[in-house]
């Protein structure tokens, strides 16, 4: 191709034009200042709990139960994070059981999601929207109702009391939401980007993996942070499923350990309650932006 | 490099019949326009011959390799779409790389076809970005860089340059013109613009209702439109349309409309439906002549009517007159100054006429 054509005209990059308009100046109001005193009040109700556990976490035995409860600790300790780790509690084997099963569940539930997502996306078989509605409809029953058929399936299959038994009762709920999820993402990417990596030659398979899954992080990371949470949370599928100490995770752990019938440690469970939640606050402000968006997507179909 | 053949090839979307039975055959290293309103059917005819949909009936062959069932991937096509289908995750290079790295080529040879197409495409320099940091374009050089990149044997553009701004528009028609002869690949253009069609076809096919009405080249549909539909589409401003009344006197046949008798070649008479009392003439606006009132009472042969609408373009005129029930424009030049409500007659030669039956729509000369 020795050819030639005329140069392009300089033009524009897409988006801006709508740059350099200024800033608007900061300008206070009665309307403001009354929105800036309820968003203040707002945070302090959210975010109490957790001062609370914190201050808790830091306090003596002493002064976390006594009659006339102090704001903040008086005297600093961290005998409570010390005894969780070297005291008798098998609290280092509940985290690692948390981290192992609910990590598994969230990359098996992200995996079969995208391929079930993707499948009511584009599938267009004649079954499509009816299985994707049943799927749908899995979420409206509550949890509990699946407990005791989950419970007599995994005896049968002689998964209770294991790892794996305890995954398969995590996806049982997360691959519904999942599934819907990602189809939203995929609903969003226009057909003519697939349609073009059909023209190049690639499968369906290769297209969904090389084209559509790097368009859909956000919608992975949403569902996968999704389940991950929902895992790490859930209380009543390892009290019922698992009843070894040795493959409890951390809620149900947590709870048998420091509410007795005649004292409670509160000083100890607040610092293994803090320890549990920072795993889930750094996940989600690591990925609060793109879950946002998965939890919206989709919305704006058609538009 | 392949001809192009269709055979009985026919669409349905459920009960919707997108294409109707169509026969086509494009030459090797054609350059064919097909041209429509919305809903023609023409994307869906370019969507078929790419292999993104199925037939319902027909058969499609490439020279003579029959591909109605031979999937997209393997068809040797390359297609630029109207949104360009640009991978917005993947540099303008990888974009461009894509294709040919699914058939297994070298690196090397890969880098080399890659930098040789940008550099006639003038986007050498942007090969590492991505495509939301290019302007609309630049996206439509790089669509087009990463059909011709593959030197496909069909090259197939679906409206590509819809997305573009005016200006922008008449200088990608000419690269592509110019990108088709150096790729001199089978190319099938879809528009909905017949400006572009008509500068761009070797051929244009032009479709409605998911029919070709004619297949020609620019100036025949332009001089010999084959139905009112065909002459109404082609030609900007659009051909004006008459209902006249046929009159037989003194042993010949004559068409009257808007003040004006038209006396009709015996070839004409042949042809006309036996009892049709009523006949559709059309007329390009460029073949009106301005003629005083005065004049055009004496001849008697003028078209008469009154101003609606002066649109001045700069270096002529166009008028919208009110004549005969319809209103039909006329390409004047500037000089002569017409306003709202002026009545106006215009002559029209006998050889500029066009003749349509009014229930087919089909020409009678």
């Amino acid at each position: 191709m020795s050819l030639t054509v005329d140069k392009p005209v300089p033009e524009q990059p897409a988006g801006r034009a709508a740059a350099g308009t200024g800033r608007r100046r900061w300008r206070p109001s009665v309307g403001r200042s009354i929105v800036i005193v309820l968003v203040g009040l707002f945070g302090v109700w959210t975010l109490w709990p957790m001062y609370w556990m914190l201050s808790t976490a830091l306090k003596s035995a002493k002064e976390a139960t006594n009659l006339s409860p102090t704001v903040w600790p008086h005297t600093i300790t961290g005998a409570n994070f010390h005894e969780l780790f070297g005291g008798t509690l098998p609290f280092s084997t509940y985290l690692v059981n948390s981290v192992l099963t609910s990590l598994i569940a969230a990359a098996v539930a992200v995996l079969i999601s995208t391929l079930a997502g993707y499948s009511f996306s584009r599938g267009g078989y004649r079954l499509t929207s009816a299985a994707s509605l049943v799927v749908l409809a899995t979420q409206m029953l509550p949890l509990v109702v699946f407990i005791g058929p989950l419970y007599l399936l995994l005896l049968r299959a002689h998964l209770l009391n294991t790892y794996l038994g305890l995954i398969i009762g995590y996806t049982t709920f997360a691959i519904p939401f999942g599934a819907w999820m990602m189809k939203g993402f995929f609903d969003a990417i226009p057909r003519e980007i697939e349609e073009s990596a059909r023209v190049d030659g690639y499968s369906r398979l290769g297209i969904l993996f090389r084209v559509v899954v790097p368009l859909s992080v956000p919608g992975l990371v949403t569902t996968g942070v999704f389940v991950f949470m929902n895992s790490w949370n859930n209380l009543l599928y390892p009290l019922t499923l698992v009843s070894s100490n040795s493959r409890q995770t951390l809620p149900p752990g947590l709870l048998q350990s420091f509410s007795g019938t005649f004292k409670t440690d509160w000083g100890g469970m607040m610092a293994a309650s803090l320890i549990t939640s920072l795993p889930l606050v750094i996940a989600f402000f690591l990925v609060q932006r793109s879950m946002v968006r998965g939890l919206t997507a989709g919305a704006l179909a058609g538009t | 490099m392949a001809a192009i053949t269709l055979t009985g090839v026919e669409k349905r979307f459920g009960e919707t019949r997108a294409l109707r039975e169509t026969d086509l055959e494009i030459d090797d290293h054609e350059f064919l326009v097909l041209v429509g309103p919305s809903g023609s059917g023409k994307t869906t005819l370019l969507r078929l011959v790419a292999g993104l949909e199925t037939l319902t009936g027909g058969e499609i062959y490439f020279g003579d390799t029959r591909v109605t069932d031979v999937d997209v991937g393997d068809r040797d096509i390359a297609m630029v779409f109207q949104n360009y289908g640009l991978y917005p995750h993947m540099s303008v290079y990888r974009n461009m790389a894509f294709g040919l790295r699914r058939r297994g080529l070298g690196k090397q040879v890969i880098d080399l076809k890659v930098r040789q197409t940008a550099d006639l495409l003038h986007i050498g320099h942007l090969l590492d970005r991505k495509p939301r940091q290019l302007s609309g374009g630049q996206r439509q050089r790089v669509a087009l860089g990463r059909a011709i990149v593959r030197d496909p044997a069909v090259f197939l553009l679906d409206e590509p340059l819809s997305n573009l701004d005016a200006h922008l528009r008449v200088q990608m028609r000419a690269e592509i013109l110019k990108v088709h002869r150096a790729v001199t690949a089978t190319a099938l253009y879809v528009t909905h613009d017949q400006v572009e069609a008509m500068t761009m076809g070797d051929r244009i096919a032009v479709m409605n209702e998911g029919v070709i009405h004619q297949l020609g080249t620019p100036d025949e549909l332009y001089d010999r439109p084959a139905d009112s539909f065909v002459a109404g589409f082609i030609g900007t401003p659009p051909m004006g349309f008459l209902t006249c009344e046929r009159i037989r006197e003194a042993g010949t046949e004559q068409l009257r409309a808007a003040g004006a008798r038209f006396r009709l070649p015996p070839e004409t008479v042949t042809a006309l439906p036996p009892g049709a009392s009523r006949l559709v003439i059309g007329v390009r606006p460029e073949h009106l002549r301005l003629v005083p009132p005065a004049e055009a009472e004496a001849a008697g042969c003028a078209l008469q009517g009154v101003v609606e609408v002066v649109e001045p373009l700069g270096s002529e005129q166009h008028v919208l007159v009110a004549m005969g029930g319809s209103a039909i424009t006329a390409k004047l030049p500037r000089d002569q100054r017409l306003n709202r409500d002026d009545k106006v007659a215009f002559t029209v030669s006998p050889d500029h006429l066009h003749v349509f039956d009014p229930e087919s729509g089909r020409a009678l000369r």
